[in-house]
Formats: C-alpha cells, structure tokens, sequence
C-alpha cells in the first residue's frame, strides 16, 4: 500500500513537469501584449515603465528562462506575483476555501442523488421511475448549464427570492445552494445512468446468485454486494468530477458571483494576467492528481479484485 | 475552451430570462409587486444609514493616486488641487483655495488651511510633490505614469531609451507648507483641470516607500475612508465610512458597502433582487430597468463618443467618400432601434457634459440617404468590396451590423461586410496601419474638456488616434489653443475652431454619445453622476 503511494507520486512528477510547461508555454503563447493587457488598450504607457516592467516580469528572457524562474519559484512555495502587484498566493488563499466548499457541496449533492436515482431505476427497471430517470437526465444533458444556472437565478433568487441570487455572504449553506445545484446537474445524467447499468450488469453476476442460494436477505444482497461492486466505476468517474468540481466552475461561478478558483482563473486569462493563470492552472493539476491517487486507493478498498502493489 | 461561449452565453441569458419570465406569469402572477419593497437595503437600525453599491472588481484594485482608474471611488477616497463639480462638469477649487499663472507654464497653487489624510497628518504641498515624484518614476510602473509628463522633468525620469537621469521631477518646489510653484514642460492653460483627477491626489509622508500594500490599504483625504483600512485580494464586500474630520462637504451615508462583482451580468439581477441600492447600468439591463423603476433611473452622460473612423493611410477613402458615407448613416434609427433611446445621436466631435462640446460642428452627421448618393457618384463611386471593422462586443457589432446594411442601402455598395476582431487584436493593428477599412471605435476624455477628446482621437501619434489622422494645420491650431489662449474661455474657443476644421474633412464620422444610468433604491438620493458615469458618493443621501 505504502509502496503504491510512493511509486504513485513518484510518477506524477514528470507529469508536473510537463502538465505545468505545457500551461506554461501557451500562456507565453498567447497573443498579445501582457503590459498593454495591464494598462488596457487604450493608455499610454512610458517607454521608460515598460522597460521596468518588462524587466521585473522577465518578459524579455526566452521561454525556458522564465520556465524556470517560475518551477524554481513553485519549488519554494512561491507562485509568483500577478502582473498587478498582488501576490498569487494571495488571491489563491483567498479563493480556493470557496471553491473547495461550493465543489464538495455540488459533489455531495450529485453523489447523493445520483447515485440514489441510478439505484432505484435498476432496482425497477423498465419500470415508470426508471422511464422518469431517462426523461430526466435526457432534458439536463440537453440543456446547456448555464441556461439552467440563469434560470435558477432569476426564478428561485429573484422571483420567489427563497435563495440569494449570487454571492456567499450569506455563508453556507443559503449562498452555495443555488450554484451547487447547477454544478451538481453536470454531472447527474452521467453518474445516475453509470450506477444503473453497472447495478444490473451486477445482478446477474455469479456471486449474487451465490448470495441468494445462501438466502442471504435482499437488502443485504443490495447493499453488500451489489452495491459494493457496482460503485467501483462510480467511485472513478466521482472521484475525476470532484476534481473538476474543486478545480473551479469557471462559468457557475460567474454567473453567481462566487469568488472561487474557476473565476479567479477566467478573470486571469481575460486581463492576460500570465502569473495568475499558470499559477492556478499548476495548483488545478495538483489537486487532480491528488484525488485521482485517492480514487485509485478507495477503489483498492472497494473491490477486493484491484491489487494496489501489482497494479500500480 | 469554455471561454469561446461566453459571448453566446449572453443571447442565451436572454432566453432563460424569457423563459423565467413564463415560468413566473404560470407560477405566480402577484408576486412582482414585493420586489420595490425590498429594494431598501438591509441597512442597519439605531438611525444608522447605509447602502449597498454593486460595481465590477475592476474598479476596487489599486488606490495609488498614480494607480487609480479615475473612478467614482477614487473621487470619494481622494480630493485632488481642484475639483470638477458632478453634473455641470464646472472646475472648482479642491484642497487648493487659488491657482494662478502668467504665462500659463510657471503655475502657484495655494492650498487651504486644515486639511488632513485619514490618519490626521496634514495635507502639505510637499504631499503632492511626493505624489507625483513616486508616479512619475518608471519603476512604480503606475497607470498614471504617462500623465505626469506634462511636468518639466519628466523626459529626465522616463528617457525613451536608456536609465532615468533624475529621481525627482524638476518642474516641481514647494515654496512653503502650502504654496506649490509647478513648472511645465510647455503652457498650457488646461492645466487646472488635469490637476482635478486623483491621479494628481497627494500621498502622505512616507508612503511612496511601498506603495504596493499602500495600493490596497492607502490613507486618503477624501470625503470617505476605508472602514476597516483596507481590503484584500478576494474580499467581496468593501466598506467605506465618513471621514469625520473632512475639510471639505461632510459625507452623508454612514456606510457604503461596496459590493464587488467578477461578472458584472449579476448586478442587476441582484438590483431586482433587492439586495442593491445603488448601480450604473447599460445596454439592455439599462433599458430593462427604464421599464421596471422608471422613478429610480438617472441618466449618465459618458464623455465618450462612439464614431466611425477611416483609414488616413487609405487613399480609397477621400474627404468626399468619407463624408458620403457619414450622411448615409441614420443615426437617430441606430439610437432608438438598438441603444433603445440611450444615446445621443452626435451632431459634433464631443458631447456637452465636455466644456465646448455639444456644438453642431459636422455638416455631414446629418442623415441625407439622396444627398450621400449624390456625392458619392460625384466623388467617383465606390469600386469593390468594402470590410467595416470593430472590436468584440455584443453592443459593437449590433451596431457595425446597421451601419452595413444602411451603407448598402443608401449608398448602393453592395460588397461591404463587417468584421469582429479581438480589442487587442484591432488596436494592434491600428497602429501597424493595417486596418482597410473604417472602424467602429470608442474614445473618451480624460477630463472634461472638449480638448482631451480631439486631441487623443485626431492628434498624430496619440493612442485613441485609429485612424492615423495628421493634419498640420490642426495640430498647430490645438496647439496654440492651449499655449497661447489667455484664459480657459479663450482656449474653448480656439479648440473648437481647430475641431470645426478637422472635422470639415470628416477624418472620423461621429455616431452617437453613449448614455448609462444609474438605478437606485427608493430609499437613496442625490445620485449625480461622477465625471466618468458612477455616482458622486459624497453627495449619496438615504432616507
């Protein structure tokens, strides 16, 4: 176990290295001129504060330099400065306790009902439930979320105001309802529908008629054995939406007004803020990598057939 | 990938408001008449006032006088030498009683008696040589930077190539504890009104050491300071208070609650929601709420023009073409069909809320489709295909999009198109000259001075300058408008004679000046806008 752990991370780091220069080099790629991007198209900048600028940016070095001003510098714990002055740890700390609240708050939510649809639709298939659950999770993967997260807002925070219309002043759970819930419907159709075709692929397994020739009661048959098998894929595909889930909803929180990650990020990438947008795309790669090593440990604990040492 | 749908996202918003809209007529059909009530801000009791003001994190970043955006704000945390009073747009004295020049380069600037920064220091003339010394110095790399080379010395601190020979302006002396004598680079009889934006405010003693954290935790003089001295990377709210000991007009409101947003979309959805008292709106949400709160809409006048540039570098475009295809174009449909009414259709270079605009000084803005033929086949006609170019912008292209069709229509050229570029994109462009066709552009004045706009859209070399315009005989005459006048009255005079000239050969079709509003809470009032269309915080009262 131990032993997986480390040969795990281990292999992530030439992952880091070359997730974090490939982000790195478009950001350098992009068009444009980040001084200009500061000041806005339409202010005069001195030549003279340019050159301090260029200087103290190291906008002129090639781009391997700057690579490596920049690893040397996360080495340290040291995201950079953004191009305003503010240091990006600092927008980062400011950020990522939301995003992190808002991400497993939507993720509970979609665990929750997702896979409680996809159980009960299995459980009675083909039946009028199951039908409902299609129709459903068909109208959610139709419609783009953000008609959705519009929708919630101006019906439930602005007509009947039961909820705050955006923000989280209001603190958890009355702000985070709304947002979550729109996050929480991208990943719905998926999960429910993975649980209830990985339920009833599991039903007709060899085991479960071993359970029931043993006369093992149905809902220990459901939930010990059924269940417990049939979550493996559900548990993976769970695991990569918490990582997208923490990592930020870039147009969720927007819309919102959720000071979180995603917007921090997009906020970067439309001011050309380089340092911002590496630095949160790097600390998005680490958090994805962490809770995929998670979800490749729980799903070890979860079917006895996975060996962590020989596996990984 | 997800940012290439945001623009679509916009027209999408307008269907899910229109499917909310349904959703509610089924639901609940009383249910519209609470939302008013609301609308009075969750203010504190115990005779306490307060307001919620909702505005984009833009405008709470750096509170540097040299990093400022000029905004509404930075009005209300600084007070500059002058003023310039909110809605007339007229110059009045600031922390200075008097300015005074003989020959409008050598300026003596007296300040008042007793005024002080938030932490009680006083407010000196050496305050404002401190100010200004730290902006000008390449290295702060201030937003300000480039206005302070009007100052002699300047040149010495920003060399175009090569180190900064001087670390302190040499136009600047503080003759004594409030006398400062300033010299300029060259006259200029506008100088009272640079003075008027915080870009010029003064900084307390020994803040230029780090003007980074003074950036966002900065001691002012303004009618208000920050409650809790400052604000930090992700904060959401921001709260301003009363400056007790304010020299100037004491501030009403008890607490302004700046309420920040990343995505501007939601303020007006939360202004309905009734958790704003007070926001400047645009575009469709400014016309939405004209509908909703007829009563609590107050008009902004932006010192901007939206115009039509032509290429100067484009031997195509002639006086003669370049005026027909101004008169082809039926401004007053593209304000009331597309802006719904909220814009003025231009009849000159600059709008009045500018000292010597308002004036009808462009024969060919006036809509004549016969007349526009007529000179167009005397001119020559049109051969080929014509592109019309503009930035991306939702309200840009709406608009680019008319004036193509009324090109086609009343000129009769057939192959014109239009094209949406990045903003970076086009201004790049610009100024490579590579443009070829007219543009659909913005400017806006940095003071409120007919001056400011003509000479950053038709001097050579400014940036607002797109068109490459160069016309000596302008130039010269902007000139002495500013060197030579003898008085601010004069200098109008002079400008506006140099503008008639230029635009007599229609370098740039003037289409309209743009119109916000502010929508305010039945509870707020004295809402006038500031210089560039927020309200003057210091005049906010609640009831």
């Amino acid at each position: 176990m131990l032993l997986f752990v480390v040969r795990r991370v281990l292999g992530m780091v030439p992952l880091v290295l070359g997730a974090t220069f490939v982000i790195f080099a478009a950001v350098y790629a992009l068009p444009g001129d980040p001084i200009r991007a500061i000041a806005g198209p339409t202010a005069e900048i001195s030549p003279a504060t340019r050159a301090a600028l260029t200087e103290e940016y190291h906008l002129d070095e090639p781009l391997l330099v700057q690579y490596w001003y920049y690893l040397t510098g996360v080495l340290r714990g040291d995201l950079g400065v953004d191009l305003r002055g503010v240091p990006v740890y600092d927008l980062v700390e400011a950020a990522w306790p939301v995003s992190l609240l808002l991400g497993l708050t939507a993720w509970a939510l979609m665990a929750v009902v997702g896979v409680g649809l996809g159980t009960v639709a299995a459980m009675r298939r083909g039946g009028a439930f199951d039908w409902a659950v299609l129709g459903l999770t068909t109208v959610i993967v139709g419609v783009p979320y953000f008609v959705v997260a519009y929708v919630l807002q101006i019906v439930v925070g602005v007509q009947l105001g039961w909820l705050p219309s955006s923000g989280i002043r209001e603190g958890w759970p009355t702000s985070y309802v709304l947002p979550a819930a729109c996050l929480a419907l991208f990943g719905l159709p998926e999960l429910s529908r993975l649980t209830r075709a990985s339920i009833i692929e599991n039903r007709q397994a060899d085991f479960v008629d071993t359970a029931t020739a043993k006369g093992l009661a149905p809902r220990v048959i459901l939930v010990r054995h059924i269940l417990r098998t049939s979550l493996v894929p559900v548990v993976s595909v769970l695991g990569l939406a918490l990582g997208f889930l923490m990592s930020g909803a870039i147009l969720v929180e927007g819309i919102f007004n959720v000071p979180g990650l995603g917007f921090t990020l997009f906020n970067g990438i439309r001011q050309q803020n380089g340092p911002v947008v590496v630095g949160i795309s790097t600390l998005m790669v680490f958090i994805f990598l962490a809770i995929n090593l998670l979800v490749d440990i729980v799903c070890g604990l979860l079917d006895p057939r996975i060996s962590l040492v020989r596996d990984g | 990938m997800t940012l290439s749908r945001r623009p679509r996202s916009r027209s999408l918003r307008m269907l899910a408001v229109a499917m909310a809209a349904a959703l509610a007529l089924s639901a609940c059909g009383g249910d519209d008449g609470d939302n008013d009530g609301d609308n009075d801000g969750d203010g504190g009791g115990g005779g306490d006032t307060s307001l919620v003001l909702g505005l984009p994190s833009f405008f709470v970043t750096n509170f540097a006088p040299g990093g400022t955006g000029s905004s509404n704000i930075d009005y209300a945390v600084w007070t500059p030498l002058t003023t310039i009073e909110a809605g007339t747009g007229e110059l009045g004295p600031g922390v200075a009683e008097e300015w005074a020049s003989e020959d409008q380069q050598t300026w003596t600037v007296t300040l008042q008696d007793g005024w002080t920064f938030h932490d009680g220091s006083p407010v000196t003339a050496q305050s404002f040589v401190d100010s200004w010394n730290a902006t000008a110095t390449a290295a702060n790399a201030l937003n300000g930077n480039a206005q302070m080379n009007i100052i002699e010395g300047y040149e010495e601190m920003n060399p175009a190539k090569g180190e900064p020979s001087a670390t302190e302006l040499s136009g600047l002396e503080v003759v004594d504890e409030l006398t400062l004598e300033v010299t300029l680079n060259a006259p200029n009889t506008l100088f009272p009104y640079l003075i008027a934006n915080p870009v010029f405010a003064p900084l307390p003693e020994g803040a230029a050491d780090d003007l980074k954290s003074f950036a966002t935790n900065p001691i002012g003089n303004g009618p208000y300071m920050f409650r809790d001295g400052g604000f930090g990377a992700g904060d959401q709210d921001v709260y301003l208070v009363p400056y007790e000991d304010y020299a100037g007009t004491p501030a009403n409101v008890d607490e302004i609650d700046l309420r920040i947003y990343q995505d501007p979309s939601s303020i007006y959805t939360d202004f309905q929601a009734g958790s704003l008292d007070l926001a400047l709106l645009d575009g469709d949400n400014l016309a939405t709420a004209k509908q909703e709160y007829p009563e609590q809409v107050v008009d902004v006048s932006f010192p901007a023009l939206i115009y039509l540039g032509f290429p100067a570098y484009d031997d195509r475009f002639t006086p003669e073409i370049r005026q027909a295809i101004s008169m082809a174009i039926d401004r007053e449909a593209i304000v009331d069909g597309l802006l719904q009414g909220n814009g003025t259709p231009a009849t000159g270079l600059a709008p009045d809320v500018l000292e010597g605009g308002g004036e009808a000084a462009c024969a060919s803005c006036t809509f004549d489709p016969d007349g526009a033929k007529a000179a167009l086949d005397a001119a020559g006609g049109w051969d080929g295909d014509l592109v019309l170019y503009t930035y991306q912008d939702p309200t840009n292209e709406r608009i680019l999009e008319a004036v193509t069709n009324q090109i086609r229509s009343n000129l009769g050229i057939e192959g014109v198109t239009f094209e949406a570029l990045p903003i970076e994109q086009l201004y790049e462009r610009f100024g490579a000259q590579s443009i070829d066709g007219p543009s659909l552009a913005y400017a806006g004045a940095a003071f409120p001075h007919l001056y400011a706009l003509a000479d950053q859209m038709l001097n050579p070399g400014q940036l607002l300058n797109v068109t490459g315009y160069d016309n000596e005989e302008f130039t010269s005459a902007m000139e002495s408008a500013v060197t030579e006048a003898s008085s601010i009255e004069d200098t109008t005079e002079q400008v506006r004679a140099a503008v008639d000239l230029a635009l007599a050969d229609a370098p740039v079709a003037p289409l309209f000046w743009p119109r916000g509003g502010l929508v305010h809470s039945e509870s707020v009032s004295g809402v006038v806008p500031e210089f560039l269309g927020g309200a003057r915080l210091a005049l906010l009262e609640v009831s």
